[in-house]
Protein backbone atom coordinates (compact mmCIF):
# COMPACT_ATOMS: atom_id res chain seq x y z
CA UNK A 1 0.00 0.00 0.00
CA UNK A 2 1.34 3.42 -0.98
CA UNK A 3 0.76 6.50 1.67
CA UNK A 4 1.10 9.91 0.78
CA UNK A 5 0.74 13.02 2.01
CA UNK A 6 -1.21 15.76 -0.32
CA UNK A 7 -1.69 19.70 0.72
CA UNK A 8 -4.62 21.43 -0.09
CA UNK A 9 -4.16 21.78 -4.01
CA UNK A 10 -2.56 18.95 -4.39
CA UNK A 11 -2.94 16.46 -6.65
CA UNK A 12 -2.46 12.44 -7.48
CA UNK A 13 -1.99 10.64 -10.60
CA UNK A 14 -3.26 7.29 -10.99
CA UNK A 15 -2.74 5.56 -14.22
CA UNK A 16 -3.11 7.63 -17.25
CA UNK A 17 -6.48 9.05 -16.60
CA UNK A 18 -7.72 9.39 -12.75
CA UNK A 19 -6.81 12.82 -11.44
CA UNK A 20 -7.94 13.01 -7.09
CA UNK A 21 -7.55 16.87 -6.42
CA UNK A 22 -7.38 17.88 -2.38
CA UNK A 23 -9.61 20.79 -2.50
CA UNK A 24 -10.26 21.40 1.11
CA UNK A 25 -9.47 20.19 4.60
CA UNK A 26 -11.15 20.89 7.42
CA UNK A 27 -11.25 19.47 10.64
CA UNK A 28 -10.96 15.68 10.04
CA UNK A 29 -12.47 15.65 6.81
CA UNK A 30 -10.78 16.03 3.37
CA UNK A 31 -12.89 17.52 0.58
CA UNK A 32 -11.77 15.42 -3.09
CA UNK A 33 -12.65 16.24 -6.62
CA UNK A 34 -12.07 13.04 -8.92
CA UNK A 35 -12.13 12.67 -12.54
CA UNK A 36 -11.76 9.43 -14.22
CA UNK A 37 -13.08 7.89 -17.57
CA UNK A 38 -16.85 7.38 -16.96
CA UNK A 39 -16.01 3.75 -17.42
CA UNK A 40 -14.48 3.96 -13.79
CA UNK A 41 -16.94 3.06 -10.79
CA UNK A 42 -16.37 5.54 -7.86
CA UNK A 43 -18.17 4.67 -4.65
CA UNK A 44 -18.55 5.60 -0.87
CA UNK A 45 -17.33 2.38 0.29
CA UNK A 46 -19.40 2.03 3.29
CA UNK A 47 -22.39 2.10 0.60
CA UNK A 48 -20.74 -0.95 -0.93
CA UNK A 49 -20.36 -2.28 2.70
CA UNK A 50 -23.74 -1.79 2.65
CA UNK A 51 -25.33 -3.44 -0.35
CA UNK A 52 -22.75 -6.70 0.32
CA UNK A 53 -24.97 -7.00 3.92
CA UNK A 54 -28.39 -6.17 2.42
CA UNK A 55 -27.70 -9.13 -0.73
CA UNK A 56 -26.46 -11.58 2.50
CA UNK A 57 -29.45 -10.84 4.13
CA UNK A 58 -31.26 -11.38 0.93
CA UNK A 59 -30.55 -15.06 1.44
CA UNK A 60 -32.98 -15.45 4.27
CA UNK A 61 -35.86 -17.35 3.06
CA UNK A 62 -38.97 -17.61 4.97
CA UNK A 63 -41.58 -18.87 2.39
CA UNK A 64 -44.86 -18.36 4.86
CA UNK A 65 -44.05 -14.87 4.54
CA UNK A 66 -43.84 -15.12 0.74
CA UNK A 67 -47.19 -17.06 0.80
CA UNK A 68 -48.68 -13.13 2.40
CA UNK A 69 -47.56 -10.63 -0.25
CA UNK A 70 -49.72 -9.73 -3.01
CA UNK B 1 -28.13 -30.82 -14.92
CA UNK B 2 -29.14 -31.31 -11.45
CA UNK B 3 -28.45 -28.77 -8.50
CA UNK B 4 -29.07 -29.82 -4.97
CA UNK B 5 -29.83 -26.52 -3.26
CA UNK B 6 -29.25 -26.66 0.47
CA UNK B 7 -33.09 -24.56 0.83
CA UNK B 8 -34.64 -24.87 -2.61
CA UNK B 9 -35.10 -28.02 -3.22
CA UNK B 10 -33.48 -30.20 -6.63
CA UNK B 11 -33.41 -27.88 -9.47
CA UNK B 12 -33.26 -29.16 -13.24
CA UNK B 13 -31.47 -26.58 -15.52
CA UNK B 14 -29.50 -26.73 -18.93
CA UNK B 15 -26.16 -25.55 -19.26
CA UNK B 16 -27.82 -22.69 -21.36
CA UNK B 17 -30.11 -20.98 -18.65
CA UNK B 18 -26.64 -20.06 -16.60
CA UNK B 19 -26.34 -16.46 -15.87
CA UNK B 20 -22.47 -15.55 -15.35
CA UNK B 21 -21.71 -12.39 -13.28
CA UNK B 22 -18.05 -11.85 -14.36
CA UNK B 23 -17.04 -9.10 -11.41
CA UNK B 24 -19.40 -11.67 -8.93
CA UNK B 25 -21.80 -9.92 -6.32
CA UNK B 26 -21.08 -7.73 -3.63
CA UNK B 27 -20.88 -10.19 -0.76
CA UNK B 28 -20.60 -13.17 -2.63
CA UNK B 29 -17.35 -12.74 -3.95
CA UNK B 30 -15.85 -15.83 -6.14
CA UNK B 31 -19.62 -16.68 -7.11
CA UNK B 32 -19.74 -16.05 -10.82
CA UNK B 33 -22.38 -18.84 -12.18
CA UNK B 34 -25.77 -18.94 -10.86
CA UNK B 35 -29.35 -19.72 -12.30
CA UNK B 36 -33.07 -18.19 -11.91
CA UNK B 37 -36.06 -19.86 -10.83
CA UNK B 38 -39.04 -18.33 -9.62
CA UNK B 39 -40.92 -19.17 -6.17
CA UNK B 40 -43.40 -21.76 -5.96
CA UNK B 41 -45.55 -20.34 -3.22
CA UNK B 42 -45.23 -16.46 -5.00
CA UNK B 43 -44.70 -16.47 -8.27
CA UNK B 44 -43.69 -12.38 -7.84
CA UNK B 45 -40.49 -13.45 -6.14
CA UNK B 46 -37.45 -15.15 -7.53
CA UNK B 47 -34.47 -17.24 -6.38
CA UNK B 48 -30.36 -16.41 -8.08
CA UNK B 49 -29.01 -19.06 -7.22
CA UNK B 50 -25.27 -20.15 -7.34
CA UNK B 51 -24.53 -23.58 -8.72
CA UNK B 52 -21.04 -23.22 -7.17
CA UNK B 53 -22.25 -22.76 -3.64
CA UNK B 54 -25.33 -25.09 -2.63
CA UNK B 55 -26.49 -22.31 0.30
CA UNK B 56 -26.00 -19.39 -1.76
CA UNK B 57 -29.46 -18.45 -3.10
CA UNK B 58 -30.72 -14.68 -3.38
CA UNK B 59 -34.18 -13.65 -2.89
CA UNK B 60 -35.27 -11.29 -5.70
CA UNK B 61 -38.40 -9.28 -7.10
CA UNK B 62 -38.96 -7.07 -9.80
CA UNK B 63 -38.63 -3.68 -8.27
CA UNK B 64 -41.08 -2.22 -11.02
CA UNK B 65 -44.11 -4.46 -9.44
CA UNK B 66 -44.59 -1.76 -6.48
CA UNK B 67 -42.27 1.11 -7.71
CA UNK B 68 -43.69 1.81 -11.32
CA UNK B 69 -41.72 5.66 -11.65
CA UNK B 70 -38.58 3.65 -10.90
CA UNK B 71 -35.84 4.53 -13.50
CA UNK B 72 -31.96 4.41 -13.93
CA UNK B 73 -29.54 4.97 -16.84
CA UNK B 74 -27.20 2.45 -18.13
CA UNK B 75 -24.23 3.85 -19.15
CA UNK B 76 -22.57 2.97 -22.62
CA UNK B 77 -20.26 0.83 -21.20
CA UNK B 78 -22.81 -1.26 -18.95
CA UNK B 79 -24.65 -1.47 -21.66
CA UNK B 80 -21.64 -2.85 -23.70
CA UNK B 81 -19.92 -5.37 -21.05
CA UNK B 82 -23.41 -6.77 -20.99
CA UNK B 83 -24.30 -7.27 -24.51
CA UNK B 84 -27.35 -5.45 -23.75
CA UNK B 85 -28.75 -3.75 -27.55
CA UNK B 86 -32.56 -3.47 -26.81
CA UNK B 87 -34.35 -3.24 -23.65
CA UNK B 88 -35.69 -6.36 -24.51
CA UNK B 89 -32.76 -7.78 -23.21
CA UNK B 90 -32.53 -6.26 -20.18
CA UNK B 91 -34.34 -8.38 -16.51
CA UNK B 92 -34.25 -5.70 -13.72
CA UNK B 93 -34.49 -7.08 -10.57
CA UNK B 94 -33.65 -6.31 -6.62
CA UNK B 95 -32.87 -8.24 -3.37
CA UNK B 96 -35.23 -8.41 -1.09
CA UNK B 97 -35.02 -8.86 2.87
CA UNK B 98 -37.87 -11.00 4.32
CA UNK B 99 -38.92 -10.28 7.87
CA UNK B 100 -41.91 -12.41 9.42
CA UNK B 101 -43.81 -8.77 10.08
CA UNK B 102 -44.66 -7.86 6.82
CA UNK B 103 -44.15 -4.36 7.10
CA UNK B 104 -40.61 -4.55 7.48
CA UNK B 105 -39.52 -6.45 4.47
CA UNK B 106 -37.58 -4.04 2.30
CA UNK B 107 -36.28 -4.12 -1.15
CA UNK B 108 -32.85 -2.77 -2.41
CA UNK B 109 -33.47 0.04 -4.46
CA UNK B 110 -29.87 1.06 -4.79
CA UNK B 111 -28.42 -1.69 -6.35
CA UNK B 112 -30.35 -3.46 -8.80
CA UNK B 113 -29.19 -6.41 -10.86
CA UNK B 114 -29.33 -6.41 -14.65
CA UNK B 115 -29.48 -9.52 -16.35
CA UNK B 116 -29.21 -9.52 -20.47
CA UNK B 117 -31.66 -12.40 -20.31
CA UNK B 118 -30.77 -13.57 -23.81
CA UNK B 119 -26.66 -13.26 -23.62
CA UNK B 120 -26.96 -14.99 -19.65
CA UNK B 121 -24.77 -11.85 -18.45
CA UNK B 122 -25.63 -9.87 -15.81
CA UNK B 123 -24.10 -7.22 -12.97
CA UNK B 124 -25.43 -5.74 -9.54
CA UNK B 125 -24.95 -1.98 -9.81
CA UNK B 126 -25.16 0.67 -7.61
CA UNK B 127 -27.25 3.49 -8.16
CA UNK B 128 -26.29 7.09 -7.86
CA UNK B 129 -29.13 8.12 -6.84
CA UNK B 130 -30.43 9.75 -3.05
CA UNK B 131 -33.83 9.01 -3.78
CA UNK B 132 -33.59 5.27 -4.19
CA UNK B 133 -32.72 3.37 -0.80
CA UNK B 134 -30.82 -0.05 0.23
CA UNK B 135 -33.69 -0.45 2.63
CA UNK B 136 -37.16 0.56 1.04
CA UNK B 137 -39.95 -0.77 2.86
CA UNK B 138 -41.52 -3.30 0.12
CA UNK B 139 -45.43 -3.01 1.29
CA UNK B 140 -45.60 0.74 0.92
CA UNK B 141 -44.18 3.16 -1.57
Amino acid sequence: MLVITRKKGESILIGDDIEITVVKTEEGSVKLSITAPKSITILRKELYKEVEEENKRALNFNEDVLKEIK
Amino acid sequence: MQLNTKYHGTKEYNEKDVITFNKGIPGFEGLKKFILFSIEENEMFYILHSIENEEIGIILTSPFTKFKNYEFNLNNEKLEVLKINSPEDVLVLSTVTLDSNIENITINLKAPLIINKNEKLGEQIILDNESYLVKQPLTKE
